[in-house]
């Protein structure tokens, strides 16, 4: 006899009640409403979408987080987990021109123990405009337009970050290739940053290498050591052009030497953590970035005229300056963000997040856009009214 | 009660473990048609003998369909959703050790740990045009020792079903994530296994399943086999 697991063991997923439904009705009518108002086309992106783009852009993880299924023919294929690769993938595959305007709006689909597994959003993307500054306010301004839309009354909380001012600080700081490379990942995980800081303040140790291999890494020979790689692949039946190339290879050991015997020294952590505190209203932004470059002798000066441009153009859009903060520290940990990132926030004492944006001008080159097309977004919650 | 033990249809796992059941003083009778998968036991007839592939055996503990079973550990931690909750690991049994690793080509001799995984893996896609491949058929090992372990987010997993350490060399991978006892197969296919690579250290167990009644008959059997174990080692 073996009993069988009660279906009632297992958590049932929480289920949207009759009044919450009606809720997320009025404030989807209300995005939709504001999309007509402002002549935006609304655009239809299907429920059912390729897998692949997905997990290629955040990676394997996501595969515990999505719905997936297969195609008779064995495609692999999810519930959209959100909209903004639909739309890149749409304007590709339709050979779009730019500067053009995406807005949309339903429901998206996540596997999550404890809040349900689908969510309602609706957002705009701008790809291709000529002035970035202006299409980062502007991308601002209609979202906390369409959250005034939806809750006149809300009380809301801006935040503003920006990954450029942390990678050009980080060349600013002098340091190495590899390391830069590394804190940019971490950006906006304040963790995992720190738990890099820690390790880099260490000298790291360096493995037993072969001894021709060592011979070639001092003296710094990398066209000799890529020789010297390609060899050894090709007695050992591997073929040099698949994969990592016996330059990579030879490149990355060389930049490891490079700082094998370095640590981040006190000044530069004491930069990186001053920088990290800073977190003033915007009207003050300016202000607080020069005298942080002064203080630290950095040279900041293209990458902080682009943010106050971006700043000048959210003040002709008419927001108050004073009403939105700038926090150093605020990015997202996705390689394909590039500059200005943004989150609106319930001003309450339980600040869930209404509405998520920033630029992304890496995406559509990743996703098979043939050049290169900036490109700036925002997604509301609609859950959360 | 009646009690179904599942045990290892092939290979050694298979000869080891009824050698450990004799030892035990179980007088299995062997079907005589090779190609039945059950078994009785002359001197206890209240067990029912299956048997399954380890990784059946994996499942079937963890979805309750057999009460006992023999097993290595990484396959319970793969294949049963809750292993934890569903499964109860006995007895480890001494033999079949294997640890589930994370290996790399020998000849990237600037990869030697997760860190350095981590940094070839965020720039494969810009010097490749694609992410990092793991060939592997430990999905869930993988994604847990990547992902929430270390970090690493950008890659993505080959299933493979076997031969696995071929893998980098057919160019249909770069990285491999399989079991290795001596290290010999990961040698002989120019990989190394990374310093801090080592997923879970595996090997044969005694598991019972939490979903299962005869409670009784399940710590008999299992007393019998901890004391053959002892005896057999002093």
């Amino acid at each position: 006899m073996k009993p069988a697991v009660s279906l009632l063991d297992k958590q049932p997923y929480p289920i949207l009640t009759a009044c919450k439904m009606h809720e997320i009705k009025i404030a989807t009518e209300a995005a939709f409403d504001y999309f007509r108002k402002n002549s935006l086309t609304v655009s239809e992106i299907a429920i059912l979408q390729p897998a692949e783009p997905f997990l290629d852009m955040a990676g394997e993880d996501l595969r515990r987080r999505i719905f997936m299924t297969t195609s008779d023919n064995g495609d692999s294929l999810c519930l959209r987990p959100e909209f903004t690769i639909p739309v890149c993938l749409q304007h590709i595959a339709r050979g779009h021109t730019t500067p053009q305007y995406y807005a949309y709006g339903g429901e998206v689909f996540r596997q999550s123990c404890d809040a349900g597994s689908s969510f309602y959003q609706a957002g705009i993307e701008e790809f291709g405009a000529a002035d970035e500054a202006e299409a980062d306010a502007r991308s601002l301004r209609h979202a906390t337009a369409i959250l005034h839309h939806i809750a006149p009354t809300r009380d809301i909380r801006m935040l503003i970050g920006d990954h450029a001012i942390f990678a050009a600080m980080l060349a600013a700081l002098k340091l190495p290739d590899g390391w830069q490379k590394k804190m940019r990942r971490c950006f906006g995980n304040d963790r995992q940053l720190h738990t890099l800081l820690s390790e880099l303040s260490r000298p790291a140790q360096s493995p037993n290498l072969p001894y021709t291999v060592s011979q070639l890494i001092t003296h710094g020979n990398t066209q000799a050591l890529a020789e010297l790689i390609e060899r050894q692949m090709l007695d050992n039946g591997i073929c040099p052009s698949v994969g990592r190339t016996p330059q990579d290879i030879a490149a990355r050991l060389i930049e490891k030497q490079a700082i094998a015997d370095l640590h981040l020294d006190n000044t530069v952590l004491t930069a990186l953590e001053d920088f990290l505190a800073i977190d003033v209203s915007l009207d003050k932004a300016e202000q607080t970035l020069n005298h942080f470059a002064i203080r630290h002798h950095l040279a900041l000066e293209d990458v902080i005229t682009l943010f106050s441009a971006r700043i000048k153009a959210i003040d002709t859009q008419g927001l108050d300056l004073a009403e939105l903060r700038y926090n150093a520290a605020f990015g997202r940990p996705l390689d394909y963000y590039t500059g200005f990132v943004y989150e609106i926030r319930d001003g309450g004492h339980k600040p869930q997040t209404l509405a998520g944006g920033g630029r992304y001008d890496r995406l559509l080159t990743m996703l098979g856009a043939p050049m290169p097309i900036p490109a700036v977004g925002f997604s509301i919650w609609l859950d959360q009214f | 009660m009646s009690v179904t033990l599942a045990l290892p249809s092939k290979g050694r796992l298979k000869e080891k473990t009824l050698f450990l059941l004799q030892e035990a003083g179980y007088e299995i009778q062997l079907p005589a048609d090779q190609r039945n998968y059950r078994a009785r036991v002359n001197n206890a007839p209240d067990i029912d003998i299956l048997f399954l592939s380890a990784s059946e055996i994996a499942y079937e503990l963890g979805s309750g369909a057999v009460d006992l079973g023999i097993t290595g550990e990484d396959l319970l931690r793969e294949t049963v959703a809750h292993p934890e909750k569903y499964t109860d690991i006995r007895l480890p049994l001494g033999f079949g050790h294997a640890d589930v690793v994370v290996a790399v080509p020998d000849i990237w001799y600037d990869v030697y740990n997760m860190a350095d995984l981590d940094d070839v893996a965020a720039d494969f896609r810009q010097h490749h045009g694609r992410c990092l491949r793991i060939a592997t058929k430990y999905w869930r090992l993988t994604q847990k020792f990547f992902s929430q372990k270390h970090g690493i987010q950008v890659y993505r997993i080959v299933e493979s079903a076997g031969a696995t350490e071929g893998a980098p060399a057919a160019g249909l991978a770069d990285i491999i994530v399989d079991i290795t006892s001596t290290g010999a197969t990961l040698a002989a296919n120019g990989l190394r296994v990374l310093d801090d690579g080592i997923i879970l250290k595996s090997q044969t167990c005694l598991v019972a399943s939490c979903l299962s009644g005869a409670h009784q008959e399940i710590n008999g059997i299992c007393a019998r086999i901890s004391e053959t174990l002892t005896s057999m080692n002093f």
